[in-house]
């Protein structure tokens, strides 16, 4: 396969000050982010002129910590609703794909049929929705749950979900007698009071990696966000997912499967570094262990020695697929408490390349290459700073291998990703 | 200083209306020339009405392609002192999620969103949420009165001084200013507290519509301006006193809320005539102004901004410009902004 007949795809994954839990504390991080709408207006300008596919904003209807102390060492209790964030983006920008997450937990899928849609009309076909079924119990008790519902259920009624809001966005509910769905979770009558999208319909993503999670994505998703380690991880992850679209009358270029990757990049790989263990000091342990104990989804990890092991760990009802990941990397490399928290703590489990632009883009080159990779979402460390280093440093080698557009091909975010309009 | 002696104005983007006009121009382009009209003619707000009906017929009289919360977040990025109020429903949206939804127009705009609700069920809405049956009406009542409860107090859970952005000391926000909600009631548990922060008004504008004699209490706690349809003027005069009377005996300044009176223009009409009417109207019921219910097209608020607004300030009856720039200002309420 030559490099023009097939290039890489990039998101822009923005949230809060960075994706390092200490970006906040970084000189050069813009620590108001989450109450300045031009600071988000110029990431996304930012990310367009560099030609991302897309911008992704991750969402949670709730604190990010159950500690209240933990959390007010981090940025990340206060930011903008992504849907209004997205929808005052979308008429600042023309080309950039505009994808939220949203919960099928939370939500109604008519509700949140109609609300992608609008964003979708705003942008002019450029909306995507990112499925998640939420995993927290600081979530659950916003929304009057007693408790979190069982992984099967939960993945159950995201089934019947996406079920409906794509059959309202493709006009099957249309409202005429017996078209309605009645459903375990939903009944739902429609139509929808909007226009047919200028895309067909609206990208649906997804990031659930279990083995329900993946099927769900096999079934209904185009876009698959997702977190590997190594490449070992991330080609076994591509080969299941896309072995598993057959089953659905799909092919395996309907679904675009993009991990996300943290890099830390500069001119020089000693300045990279430099830059990385700069982050990396301003973590508080506390902290640290905290964000590892909610990715674990076990509450009093702090009771073990710091400078131990990780302890055995019952299976959960939260992130299990997560959980497994940071689980096999503990063992895996003989870290202590301490340093995975820290580890984790910088790139949540995603992928770290610390480097120059050669060197991040030999890394991305050989995941696209090996059949591991049809993209990444690129999770810089603090804003604007590591989006503005991606974007200058990075873009401009991948262009120059032919991995990555020097324009965009179309209009809608489908055209950008290569993705089939729905009938 | 709002002394009573000028109106507020807001004008309304009807749904269901149809533009013969309207040619290749983008729907968010003509909708945002609609409200820098409005803004550079000074009025209070424009209201963006929202509408999720369950059957086909409503459904092909569509106008506008947008939900209304973000064809405002859109509309606030080429705007800056008009005020920007979406319509969205209690059974449409968690409070959860409509109070972040909300707090999050009001740091996108500046301090220039608010939050229309109503006291109404859509007819039908229910049967795309699940709710085929819909709420009875007292049932209706209630939960909407616990909804506006949980949402205004979402809205004040972190104090305004609650975020540091202490780098060095890395203290990001101050704990004990971050405040839970902890609401247990009839239809809703919501712990929060909400994960936007504390927007530039401290609240969101909240306007009420739809009422019935028994939702009056409920609007007199809550509201911040209150709609009223078009009926006789002395109607409307009695219905506006009560609701006066109901603030005071909340231990409300009455004045702290607006009661503004639906009108709908009538196209061709002499400017003067409804300027005319709109003055009679304004003195024998002494509300505090008028929500005009515009069809979507640029030539009716042009004739409105061009015709009818030069004879109303004329008569010194509505307001040169702006004199601050949140919508709490511009409608003379308390509470967040720069009073």
């Amino acid at each position: 396969m030559t490099a023009a007949s097939r290039q890489m795809k990039l998101g822009a994954f923005l949230w809060a000050t960075g994706h390092h839990i200490a970006a906040w504390r970084h000189p050069q991080a813009h620590v108001t982010a989450g109450i300045d709408i031009d600071h988000y207006i110029q990431l996304a300008r930012t990310a367009e002129a560099a030609k991302f596919d897309l911008l992704f904003c991750e969402d949670a209807a709730g604190l990010r910590e159950a500690d209240v102390g933990i959390a007010s060492q981090t940025s990340r209790s206060i930011g903008f609703e992504p849907i209004s964030l997205l929808s005052a983006l979308a008429v600042q920008t023309s080309r950039i794909g505009l994808v939220s997450t949203a919960s099928t937990s939370y939500n109604e899928p008519y509700g949140l049929a109609r609300t992608f849609l609008s964003l979708d009309h705003l942008s002019g076909g450029r909306a995507g929705w990112n499925l998640v079924t939420s995993a927290s119990q600081i979530e659950a008790a916003n929304f009057g749950s007693t408790g979190l519902r069982p992984h099967a259920d939960r993945y159950e009624r995201a089934r019947e979900f996406a079920e409906v809001v794509t059959g309202l966005w493709h006009g099957k509910l249309d409202g005429t007698s017996g078209s309605g769905h009645d459903g375990q979770s939903f009944s739902v009558r429609g139509p929808l009071d909007l226009p047919r999208s200028p895309q067909g319909a609206p990208v649906m993503v997804q990031a659930g990696a279990s083995d329900v999670g993946r099927d769900l994505a096999a079934r209904t998703a185009d876009v698959v966000f997702t977190a590997a380690q190594t490449f070992e991880e991330a080609k076994a992850f591509y080969d299941d997912l896309k072995g598993r679209l057959a089953a659905y009358g799909r092919e395996r270029d309907d679904i675009k499967i993009m991990p996300g990757v943290a890099p830390v990049v500069a001119e020089t790989e000693a300045e990279a570094r430099e830059k990385y263990e700069e982050l990396q000091e301003l973590i508080p342990d506390d902290v640290g262990v905290a964000l590892l104990s909610s990715y674990l989804s076990i509450a009093d990890l702090w009771r073990y020695p710091i400078d131990g092991p990780l302890p055995e760990l019952p299976a959960t009802e939260g992130m299990q697929s997560r959980q497994a990941l940071v689980i096999e990397q503990s063992r895996r490399d003989n870290l202590s408490i301490r340093q995975l928290a820290r580890h984790f703590a910088g790139a949540r489990g995603h992928w770290r390349i610390v480097g120059t632009a050669a060197q991040v883009a030999d890394e991305l080159q050989a995941r696209f290459e090996g059949g591991a990779a049809d993209g990444f979402n690129v999770m810089p460390s603090y804003f604007p700073g590591e989006l503005d280093a991606f974007a200058t440093l990075v873009v401009p080698e991948l262009q120059r291998r032919g991995l990555f557009r020097k324009d965009y091909e179309g209009h809608t975010l489908r055209e950008h990703l290569g993705l089939r309009r729905p009938a | 200083m709002d002394n009573g002696a000028t109106m507020h104005l807001a004008v309304s983007l009807c749904p269901g209306t149809t533009d013969a006009s309207r040619g290749a121009e983008p729907e968010f382009d003509r909708l945002a020339r609609f409200a820098q009209k409005a803004e550079a003619a000074g009025l209070d707000m424009v209201l963006l009405a929202d509408a999720a009906p369950a059957s086909g017929g409503d459904a092909a009289n569509r106008q506008v392609p947008f939900e209304a919360t973000t064809l405002l977040a859109a509309l606030a990025t080429v705007t800056s002192r008009i005020g920007l109020v979406a319509m969205a429903s209690t059974v449409a949206h968690q409070p959860y999620n409509l109070a972040r939804r909300f707090a999050s127009l009001d740091i996108i705009s500046h301090g220039r969103a608010g939050w229309h609700a109503t006291m109404a069920q859509a007819p039908r809405e229910a049967a795309n949420f699940s709710r085929p049956g819909g709420f009875s009406r007292d049932d209706f009542r209630r939960r909407t009165e616990e909804y506006i409860g949980i949402v205004q107090g979402l809205w004040t859970g972190w104090d305004a001084d609650a975020l540091l952005f202490d780098k060095g000391g890395g203290r990001f926000h101050d704990p004990d200013r971050m405040h839970l909600l902890d609401h247990k009631g009839e239809f809703f548990s919501v712990r929060g507290p909400l994960n936007v922060a504390r927007s530039p008004q401290d609240r969101p504008v909240l306007v009420l519509s739809g009422l019935s004699v028994s939702d009056m209490d409920i609007a007199a706690r809550t509201a911040d301006v209150i709609l009223l349809e078009e009926r006789p003027a002395e109607e409307t005069k009695a219905s506006r006193d009560d609701l006066k009377r109901r603030v005071a005996a909340r231990g409300r300044d009455p004045d702290a809320v607006k009661v503004l009176m639906d009108v709908l223009p009538v196209t061709g009409g002499e400017p003067a005539g409804l300027a005319d009417k709109l003055e009679e109207q304004f003195r024998s019921t002494s509300c505090d102004g008028f929500n005009i219910l515009m069809p979507a097209e640029l030539s009716a608020i042009d004739d409105f901004v061009d015709l009818v607004l030069p004879e109303l300030r004329r008569r010194d009856l509505f307001r040169q410009g702006y004199r601050g720039a949140t919508l709490r200002s511009h409608l003379g309420l308390g509470g967040g902004g720069d009073q």
